[in-house]
């Protein structure tokens, strides 16, 4: 009989406290496991970071949910990619964003076991859904031995697979507060291959809120080209106070100047998956595609 | 070792099983369930679908402690008796096998697709079929088998 390599406990807790008491303890080497669909094949090929043996399993403890309430989306860490991909309260601007992604993510089957928190704390520069989640401006709720804290998801990635989440700490929910009327937003990924199963060369969210023909709150972020899915403010500034008329020259103009600006701020390597060069290339042009949907949708 | 108690081809079994035992280990090797195969066992070639809990997922990336509680239904479990599943037949008739080492996965995925879609169209197949890789067949007649099957398990439904 194979086994994962030195798997040795594996607890299943009822409740976030209890879960955290195991995490807690002294002589630590416990971790969480969601679906383990990035744990389990990383420790079979020996990669890194894999010498903590015993698993603290999250799947029991009721984080499977999306609600909804007057001001936010809240959404439980350990709801998986496709129940997001299919809820119907994602289907409206600006929040279909988050659909487009769950969609790119891997494939029907992996996404029925894949969690949005596993997404997100195991924080891969190429996490798909962090880009929606980044230019809709979610809050992640955590909870550890000294409470719950709240944190914005632009402040949780530090490094690549490296999060600010203490070893103790649960990413228990995301929040997505709801953003003005006449919002706009699109994610969209760039793969080496045309199979469904690749994480991306680059992937981009965008996200612009529009009044009286003003963008008056721009979002770009970026991923697979930096240590961890970001946001390129400088770009960002750069198309507040616009004024944005769609498939016109002149926005056409400043958007091509934002997605510039924005290849400016990544810092992309070379890989399996393309080169640093390449990668910095495509990153204005999924930009500006992405732009153009957001702000088509905003009007819509 | 960890109890666990899970239900296999509709029979709820209960066995003692180590915190870092596959999924695919515990059916292969503990109940000699062999028509599921591993082929990469890091989630990209999907040899290794079965259906838990009514959705698609690969046995290689599940340990058996997480299935605890859980439906399995393995290919072996398609059959009525000596009758094979109309997904079975169909990819026999559409001569969708050649050396059938992915076949049972694909079954697999497409029983937990027309499950949920009973008339699913042909990129929902595609999509369907996105995480099984085939080396002989290709991937144009497997699409075929499963909406043929999926026609026919909807006629059969209206009998
Ligand atoms: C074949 C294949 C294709 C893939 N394709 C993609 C892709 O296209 N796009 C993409 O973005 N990713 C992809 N992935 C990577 C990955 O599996 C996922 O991103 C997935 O969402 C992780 O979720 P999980 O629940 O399985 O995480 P797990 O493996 O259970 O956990 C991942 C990490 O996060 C930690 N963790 C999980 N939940 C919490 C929580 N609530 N609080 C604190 N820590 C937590 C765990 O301790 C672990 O370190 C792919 C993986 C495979 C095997
Ligand atoms: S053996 Fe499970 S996906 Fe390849
Ligand atoms: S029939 Fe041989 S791999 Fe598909």
């Amino acid at each position: 009989m194979r086994n994962t390599p030195d798997i040795k406990e594996f607890h299943r807790p009822k409740t976030v406290t209890e879960a955290i008491g195991l995490l807690s303890q002294q002589d630590n080497g416990t971790v969480l496991i969601a679906g383990g669909t990035d744990l389990l094949p990383r420790r079979q090929s020996g990669r890194t970071g894999v010498t903590k043996n015993k698993l603290v399993d999250i799947s029991g403890l009721g984080l499977n949910y999306i609600r909804e309430t007057q001001d936010a989306f809240l959404i439980g860490a350990a709801t998986d990619i496709n129940t997001l991909a299919s809820s119907p309260v994602f289907k409206t601007s600006p929040y279909t964003a988050i659909i487009e992604a769950a969609l790119a993510h891997s494939t029907l089957t992996l996404r029925n076991r894949a969690t949005l928190g596993g997404n997100l704390c195991n924080a891969s520069p190429h996490a798909d859904l962090a880009l929606p989640l980044l230019v809709l401006d979610a809050v992640l709720v955590m909870e550890g031995p000294h409470g719950q804290k709240t944190i914005n998801l632009d402040n949780f990635f530090i490094g690549p697979h490296c999060t600010v989440l203490e070893p103790s700490e649960i990413l228990t929910e995301i929040r997505i507060p709801r953003m003005p009327e006449k919002s706009g937003a699109n994610f969209i990924k760039l793969t080496r291959q045309h199979t469904a199963i690749d994480m991306a060369v680059v992937n981009a969210a965008t996200c612009l809120s529009i009044k009286n023909g003003i963008c008056i709150s721009a979002r770009i972020a970026l991923g697979s080209v930096g240590p961890h899915p970001f946001r390129a403010k400088k770009a960002e500034a750069f198309m507040e106070n616009k004024t944005l008329v769609k498939n016109t020259l002149q926005t056409a103009a400043l958007f091509q100047e934002a997605a510039g600006l924005a290849a400016k701020e990544a810092s992309p390597i070379d890989d399996i998956r393309a080169t640093a060069a390449y990668r910095k290339e495509m990153i204005p042009v999924l930009l500006q595609q992405s732009l153009g949907k957001s702000l088509e949708r905003s009007l819509s | 070792m960890i109890p666990v108690r899970i239900n296999i081809n509709t029979e709820w079994r209960e066995i003692l099983v180590e915190p870092g035992e596959r999924l695919i280990d515990t059916l292969r090797d503990r109940f000699l369930l062999t028509g599921t195969k591993e082929g990469c066992g890091e989630g990209q070639c999907g040899t290794c679908t079965i259906n838990f809990n009514g959705k698609a997922v690969l046995s290689c990336l599940m340990l058996t402690v997480q299935a605890d509680n859980g439906h399995i239904l393995t290919i072996e479990g398609l059959q009525d008796g000596l009758d094979l599943h109309p997904l079975q037949t169909a990819f026999l008739t559409e001569s969708a096998v050649q050396c059938g080492y992915c076949t049972p996965g694909m079954i697999m995925a497409g029983h937990a697709l027309i499950k949920d879609h009973p008339e699913p169209d042909d990129s929902l197949v595609k999509h369907c079929l996105a995480n099984n890789l085939c080396r002989c067949t290709g991937y144009e007649k497997p699409i075929q088998a499963i909406l043929k099957a999926a026609t026919e398990m909807k006629e059969k439904s209206h009998d």
